[in-house]
């Protein structure tokens, strides 16, 4: 019979192992890496792929029982529905957020429109030797620290 | 598979890339010596001369360091 949802292979509770697998299908390889990155300070990992299925090996750094080690297993599998959620949400507005980075830059280098992007490309953000650059002035005090002991002289 | 000083792990090369590997290798060079070959689907790695007087699973996180080295290339080979 074919498994399309995430199931434990194997539990080891006298080893703290276990092993899962999931289908491909389901989750994007992405996603697989990202629940394992959150795991890998408590325990040991190792990726495999069997047909259409991944199979994650899995033990804790020290030991555990089988009421943890199935928490575990069940807390990757939320990491793994979260991260693939992530990966499908930034995909679908790649380039949104490629946009709003864009005119962001573009924003900051005194081209809102991002039309004069070429021209200024190279150009230093600020002009120090402009007095009347806000950076530079910072007529309201902004940029002063309010700690007394940190006011310095100016 | 393991042996008193000697290990091989197998890493599956759709999810493992073998510069990763050998990343993860080189940082573990002064606990063991590794060699890597391809076998199928995978890339085999060899484990000899593993310090045994070390805090910690050597080829356990070797492993953990071939993942995350995986994982980072990928993603920013994709960003």
């Amino acid at each position: 019979m074919t498994t399309t949802r995430t199931q434990i292979e194997t539990l080891d509770p006298a080893a703290s192992s276990l092993t899962l697998s999931l289908d491909v299908g389901l989750y994007p390889r992405e996603a697989l890496y990202a629940a394992a990155y959150v795991f890998i300070d408590r325990a040991y990992l190792l990726l495999d792929r069997q047909d259409t299925r991944f199979v994650v090996h899995f033990r804790t750094k020290h030991p555990v029982d089988e009421t943890v080690l199935r928490a575990m297993a069940g807390e990757f599998e939320n990491e793994l529905l979260a991260q693939a959620l992530r990966h499908q949400v930034t995909d679908a507005n790649q380039r949104i957020i490629e946009e709003v980075v864009a005119i962001a830059i573009a924003g900051a280098a005194g081209d809102p429109d991002g039309t004069a992007g070429a021209a200024l490309e190279g150009a230093p953000l600020v002009a120090l030797d402009d007095p009347d650059d806000g950076f530079v002035a910072d007529p309201n005090g902004i940029a002063r620290p309010w700690e007394p002991g940190k006011q310095g002289t100016e | 598979m393991s042996t008193a000083d000697g290990a091989t792990v197998r890493f599956h090369r759709s999810l493992y890339l073998e510069e990763a590997i050998a990343e993860a290798a080189e940082t573990f060079a002064g606990l063991a010596t590794f060699a890597v070959r391809s076998d199928g689907d995978h890339w085999v790695v060899d484990l000899s001369g593993i310090a045994r007087d070390v805090d910690g699973d050597v080829v356990a996180e070797f492993c953990n360091f071939a993942l995350a080295n995986s994982a980072r290339r990928r993603r920013g080979a994709h960003a």
